[in-house]
């Protein structure tokens, strides 16, 4: 391992150890609505860590994410719904697949498989491309998945929900799921495809000029990308009993995204802190806008308002700070920055 | 024969709306290299502007016509000023997200001081009329907006090739430094491509409101996410790539619709952008882009 490498380790520690500390503090204080709240942060969390894999090491947008977490959460839905409750949600489902049912784990397997394999078969359209056509690949994607979702209605039931999932996972299990995606998405940046991926990001002609194959980075990244989106998809249908093609679309990606980019694109732990900070201002910003009363005041209603805030949000972001609140830093690099101002200079 | 001359009559209106808004994001691609995704808006805010204006001044629909079309330069200038300069100099994922950031904005303002529900505007609504022409019944709105896109057109070029800041924002395209150097100043080129913007997206609304008959916060969207695609498809940055692009797709959506079985129709966005990623896949600069070497901007 290099030093890069040992300090990713330490750094993937530390932001496990503040995911740890919430659900900690969750268990001790929290009251039971707060775990609804607390695990579709951690299920938003999954895909703002898969973004940063593709989107912050190779500084392409990928606005697709939303569809193959859609993808995936159909997949598992379909696989891991018993027959009797699929006879009712989807009497008319095509190709016997309302005749079967699997366990959860060959649900979760059957899901990534699928998504795995459209995220390879798109990639190697994607990693062909540079610039902006990543950006409308990718919104092709999204627009073409969507508008399936919403034809098939046998097997998708579109903008309805698509109930009698049974609920699989828990707070426990989805943090474990986050602290090894983080563990995993810092080892991709520290790898050598990682750094392969950063390097074509700031000089394409330069890093290829070094010997990087600048196709095979891009794909395994979107690839690998594509399978945390797969598992925030599952751990989302495994949750919340219901889905439909509603969440996965235009405003879910806007969210996403505003995450990344105010923890900043580059670095694992912007994404965490980025999700992290959206969460706890959208979740104020939900309260204020039913209307509540604060100190005899009764404020208005006011419909909206969480969506202005997540746009002033990205505009401010991109042009107070470009690079996000961490830049190229990573958590522990903000340690030792502050030892070595503690410590005056050696002259 | 009558039912192929009203579908190339729906291709060409499909066309030229998608046109129209595909010059507005090319003209500003070409000079600052932002992808302005807050162009919808732009439309939406014209659409809202007519609204107000409507009820509260005067109903008269041709001066409502200008107000909205000075309603969108404005708020295009104004955009540009308030929140596109800070970005001018990053790179093209920072201006793709800011514009993104204010599309929101602006749409989650409309649903704020607005309301979520559509709002009746109807004085456009007298464009649109059937009207025979020889044996053929025609929307006479599809005419209008034919015609009206080709004098844009027209108009547009005429501008760009005779008047001193056209030639300046045709050179900026190539080399805004230079066009600098040699003493135009940034804000004032860049103001202008804002403006002609904004003008475009001003037509665009009335013909979508006549269309319409009202506005809603995200009527914006969608036409401009398939304008978007047309400049792909022609290449991005380039007017006459916008213009072939929009024509282009306008006659695949209504190939698509015809082609297909009824109950297909609403595959017909995605078969649009399926077409669209495969286009990109095989000319990755899209149609009438020059070859260019990857160094070049460097």
């Amino acid at each position: 391992m290099n030093p890069s490498q040992r300090r990713g380790l330490l750094g993937s520690a530390l932001l496990s150890l503040l995911v740890l500390l919430i659900v900690g503090a969750y268990y001790l204080w929290g009251e039971t609505w707060q775990a609804r709240v607390l695990y579709a942060t951690f299920v938003n969390l999954l895909v703002v860590i898969g973004l940063q894999v593709f989107t912050g090491n190779a500084n392409l947008t990928n606005f697709s994410h939303a569809a193959f977490m859609g993808i995936a959460a159909y997949a598992a839905a379909i696989c891991v719904t018993p027959v009797a409750m699929k006879a009712i949600s989807l009497p008319d489902a095509p190709w016997g697949l309302n005749a079967f049912e699997l366990g959860p784990w060959t649900s979760a397997l059957v899901a990534l498989g699928i998504t795995g394999g459209l995220g390879l078969l798109t990639g190697v359209f994607v990693a062909r491309l540079t610039g902006v056509g990543v950006t409308i690949v990718s919104i092709a994607i999204l627009v073409i998945v969507h508008s399936i979702f919403l034809h098939r209605t046998d097997i998708f039931k579109g903008n309805q929900a698509l109930f009698g999932i049974p609920k699989v996972l828990d707070l426990p299990q989805i943090t474990a799921l986050v602290i090894i995606a983080i563990f995993a998405a810092r080892w991709f940046r520290e790898s050598r495809f990682g750094l392969q991926l950063r390097a074509c990001a700031d000089d394409e002609i330069g890093a290829r000029a070094m010997g990087v194959n600048v196709f095979r980075t891009r794909l395994i990244a979107w690839v690998l990308g594509t399978l945390f989106f797969a598992v925030a998809g599952i751990a989302y249908a495994f949750f919340l009993g219901t889905i439909s093609a509603r969440p996965f679309y235009f405003n879910f990606v806007f969210l996403t995204v505003a995450m990344l980019i105010l923890g900043g694109l580059r670095s694992v732990s912007g994404a965490v802190f980025g999700t992290l900070l959206i969460s706890i201002g959208l979740e104020t910003i939900r309260w204020l806008e039913t209307g509540p009363q604060i100190a005899g005041l009764k404020l208005p209603q006011m419909l909206g308002l969480s969506g202005l805030m997540l746009g002033v949000v990205i505009v401010a972001v991109m042009a107070l700070l470009p690079s996000g609140l961490m830049g190229n830093l990573e958590i522990e690099d903000l340690l030792r920055r502050r030892k070595r101002a503690e410590t005056p200079e050696p002259r | 024969m009558d039912y192929a001359i009203q579908q190339i009559l729906n291709a060409l209106s499909f066309g030229a709306e998608y046109a129209l808004i595909a010059l507005g994001l090319a003209i500003v691609f070409s000079i600052m290299g932002l992808v302005n995704f807050a162009h919808g808006e732009v439309i939406a805010f014209g659409g809202y502007s007519m609204v107000i204006i409507g009820t509260v001044l005067t109903g008269n629909p041709f001066i409502l016509m200008g107000a909205v079309l000075i309603a969108c330069v404005l708020v295009s200038v104004l955009l540009e000023r308030v929140a596109f300069r800070t970005v001018r100099k990053a790179d093209l994922t920072t201006g793709l997200l800011t514009a993104f950031g204010v599309s929101i904005i602006l749409q989650n303002a409309f649903l704020l001081l607005g309301s979520p529900r559509p709002i009746p505007a109807t004085q456009f609504i007298f464009l649109d009329r059937t009207v025979l022409v020889g044996s053929i019944q025609v929307s006479s709105l599809q005419i209008y907006e034919t015609v009206a896109t080709a004098l844009a057109i027209v108009a547009l070029m005429i501008f760009l090739r005779r008047s001193t800041l056209g030639l300046a924002m045709r050179a900026a395209a190539l080399d805004f430094e230079m066009v600098r150097l040699c003493g135009l100043r940034a804000n004032r080129v860049i103001a202008t491509a804002f403006a002609v913007s904004g003008l475009l997206a001003g037509l665009a609304c009335i013909f979508i409101m006549a269309r319409r008959g009202a506005v809603s916060p995200h009527m914006g969207f969608d036409p401009v996410l398939t304008a978007f695609v047309a400049c792909v498809i022609g290449g991005f940055g380039s007017l006459p790539g916008a213009v072939l692009g929009g024509f282009l797709l306008g006659a695949v959506e209504v190939g698509v619709l015809v082609l297909l079985p009824q109950s297909y129709g609403s595959l017909a966005h995605a078969a649009v952008f399926a077409l669209v990623a495969l286009i990109l896949v095989w000319r990755p600069d899209g149609i009438l882009s020059p070859a260019k070497e990857k160094g070049d901007k460097i």
